[in-house]
C-alpha cells in the first residue's frame, strides 16, 4: 500500500504543517526546561530569554492555524487527512498553553530570586517540569510515528505529574504554617508547580489527539486523575 | 465524542426497501459484481462509489433491471423489493421501472414539450383518467423536481430547449411522476455547473422524505453531502458499506481510505 497521494503538492501541504508543529515542540520543550533551570539556578538573564521566547512560538501556532485553513479551503480533507488537520490544530493549541505556562515560570523566577530560597522547592519543581518535558518529546514522537501505544503510556504519566503535584502542595502548606514569611514565595512557588501540573494535561490532550490520529476514536475511559488538592483541607488550630 | 458521526443521519432504524444478496452479474466473461451483498434502507440517500470501471452503474441497473436489456449481460442472486423478488418470472420488467426509477448521468429529456415529457410515464401506465388528473400530475411532479416555477409558463416549450439543469431536474421529475418508490441516480450532476448541482442536490435532500435514492457519483464531496449511507465498490466487490459519516471520517478498510483520500493505494 503506498502512501502518497496521487497530488503530490498535497502531501508537501501536509509536511510542512506537521513541520512547523514540530518545530513548535522542539521550542516548546527548551522553555520548560530552561525556566526551570533558570529557578533552580537563580539565573534572571535565562529566565528573561524564555519569556522572549514565547512570542515565537506564538507566531508558529498562528501559520499553523493560517495553513490549515488554506488547507481545508483547497483540498477539503477527509478521513485521515482530515484527522490530520484536525489534530494539528489542536496540538498546536495545546503547544502554545504551554509555552504560556513557560513563560510565566520565568517570570515568577523574575521574582523569587530575589527572595529567600525554599529549601527543595527549586529541585522538586525542576524534577516536575523533566518528567513533564520527557512526556511531551515522547508525545510527539508517538504523533510523527502515529505510535498509539507510545502516547497510550504518556496519558499514564501524567499520573506521576499529579502526585508530584499533591506532595509540593502539602509540603508549601507546610512550610506556610511554619513561618508566615515564607508565604509569598510559597505562592509563586505553589502557582509554579499548578501550572506544571497544568502542562501534564495539555500534554495528556496531545496523546489523546495522536490516539485519535491513528485509531480514528478517541479515547473514552476515564484517565487516572491524581490532582485530589481541590478536596485537601487544611487544619489551622491553635 | 466517539466519533463524527452525525445523530440526525441516522437512518439505521429505516425500513429495508432493497435487499440484494449474492449478487453477481456477467458480460460474457467478464465477472463485474462480485457476490454483493447490501441492504438498501427506505426513506434514505445511498450513495455508490468507487474508481471508473468498478460495477457501480452495472449495479445499479440491477436493481430495476436495466441490465435485461443488454444482451451479453447476466444476473444472478437474489434482489428483493419490500421482499418481493424482483427477477421473478412474473414480474413486469416496465412495471417495476415505473416503481424504481432511474436518472442518468446526461439528461435526456424526450423531444417533446415539457408538459409531454412529465405525462408520457403517467398516460402508459394509465395513471391519469382524465386531461385534469393529467395536469394535476404534472404539475405535482414538477413541483417536487424544484422546477415547477421556472417553467410553468412555457409548459408547452420543448424540454430540449432548457438549461442542463433544468434538463436533469425535468428529467427527475419524468422519473417521479410514475410515482416510484426507489429513484436511482447514476452521476446525475456530472454534467452540471455547481449551481444546478446544488438545485440538484437540494432536490435530493427533499425527495429522501418520500423515497429511498441511491445516487452513483464520482464527487466525494457530493456524496459526504447528499447521503446518509455509502457504499464503495473497487473491482467488482462491495468494499465497505457503512453511514456516510463513518466512511468519510474513519473507512475500516484500506482500499476505502486509498480512495476516497486520493491516495494511490
Ligand atoms: N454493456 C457492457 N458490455 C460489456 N461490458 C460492460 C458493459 N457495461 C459495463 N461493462 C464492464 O463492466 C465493468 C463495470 O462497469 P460499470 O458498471 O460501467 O462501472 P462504473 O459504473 O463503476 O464505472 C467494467 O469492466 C466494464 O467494462
Ligand atoms: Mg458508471
Amino acid at each position: 500500500m503506498n502512501d502518497a497521494h496521487i497530488v503530490s503538492s498535497y502531501d508537501r501541504d501536509l509536511e510542512s504543517i506537521q513541520a512547523l508543529i514540530m518545530k513548535m515542540g522542539g521550542l516548546v520543550e527548551s522553555a520548560i526546561l530552561d525556566a526551570a533551570t533558570s529557578l533552580e539556578t537563580r539565573d534572571e538573564e535565562l529566565a528573561e530569554q524564555v519569556r522572549k521566547r514565547d512570542a515565537a512560538i506564538d507566531a508558529l501556532e498562528e501559520q499553523v492555524n493560517e495553513r490549515c485553513a488554506l488547507l481545508l479551503a483547497t483540498r477539503q480533507p477527509i478521513a485521515r487527512d482530515l484527522r490530520t488537520v484536525l489534530t494539528v490544530m489542536k496540538i498546536s493549541g495545546n503547544l502554545e498553553r504551554v509555552g504560556d505556562y513557560a513563560k510565566n515560570l520565568a517570570k515568577r523566577t523574575g521574582v523569587l530570586v530575589h527572595m529567600t530560597p525554599i529549601e527543595g522547592a527549586a529541585g522538586a519543581i525542576r524534577r516536575m517540569s523533566v518528567t513533564v518535558e520527557g512526556m511531551l518529546k515522547d508525545s510527539l514522537d508517538a504523533y510523527i510515528q502515529r505510535d498509539a501505544e507510545l502516547a497510550e503510556d504518556v496519558r499514564h504519566r501524567d499520573l506521576e505529574v499529579d502526585q508530584m503535584y499533591n506532595a509540593l502542595f502539602r509540603e508549601f502548606l507546610t512550610f506556610m504554617m511554619e513561618d508566615p514569611r515564607n508565604i509569598t514565595a510559597c505562592m509563586h512557588l505553589h502557582f509554579i508547580s499548578k501550572n506544571i501540573e497544568r502542562m501534564g494535561d495539555h500534554v495528556t490532550s496531545i496523546a489523546e489527539q495522536v490516539i485519535y490520529l491513528s485509531t480514528g476514536v478517541m479515547p473514552d475511559d476515564m484517565r487516572p486523575k491524581g490532582d485530589r488538592t481541590s478536596m485537601d483541607n487544611v487544619e489551622i488550630d491553635g | 465524542m466517539n466519533d463524527m458521526r452525525i445523530t440526525e443521519r441516522n437512518v439505521d432504524a429505516n425500513a429495508i426497501k432493497i435487499a440484494a444478496r449474492n449478487c453477481q452479474v456477467y458480460y460474457g466473461d467478464t465477472h463485474a459484481i462480485k457476490d454483493v451483498d447490501v441492504d438498501i434502507r427506505d426513506k434514505t440517500v445511498t450513495a455508490f462509489i468507487g474508481p471508473s470501471g468498478c460495477g457501480k452503474s452495472t449495479f445499479l441497473r440491477c436493481l430495476n433491471r436495466m441490465n435485461d436489456t443488454i444482451d451479453v449481460c447476466r444476473v444472478e442472486g437474489d434482489i428483493r423489493l419490500d421482499g418481493e423478488d424482483i427477477y421473478d418470472a412474473k414480474v413486469d420488467p416496465v412495471q417495476l421501472r415505473a416503481k424504481v426509477g432511474m436518472v442518468f448521468q446526461k439528461p435526456n429529456p424526450f423531444p417533446k414539450s415539457i408538459y409531454d415529457n412529465i405525462a408520457y410515464g403517467p398516460r402508459i401506465h394509465g395513471l391519469a383518467r382524465n386531461k385534469a388528473e393529467l395536469d394535476e400530475i404534472v404539475e405535482k411532479s414538477l413541483r417536487r423536481g424544484a422546477i415547477w416555477d421556472e417553467v410553468k409558463d412555457r409548459l408547452d416549450a420543448p424540454g430540449t430547449g432548457l438549461s442542463g439543469g433544468q434538463q436533469q431536474r425535468l428529467c427527475i421529475a419524468r422519473a417521479i411522476a410514475t410515482e416510484p418508490e426507489v429513484l436511482l441516480m447514476d452521476e446525475p450532476c456530472s454534467a452540471l455547473d455547481p449551481i444546478a448541482t446544488a438545485q440538484v442536490e437540494e432536490l435530493i435532500d427533499e425527495l429522501r422524505q418520500d423515497y429511498s435514492v441511491v445516487i452513483v457519483t464520482h464527487s466525494m464531496q457530493q456524496a459526504a453531502r447528499v447521503s446518509q449511507k455509502t457504499a464503495f465498490f473497487h473491482l467488482g466487490n462491495l468494499v465497505e458499506y457503512g453511514d456516510t459519516g463513518q466512511i468519510f471520517t474513519n473507512p475500516h478498510d484500506k482500499r476505502t481510505e486509498a480512495y476516497i483520500t486520493g491516495r494511490i493505494g
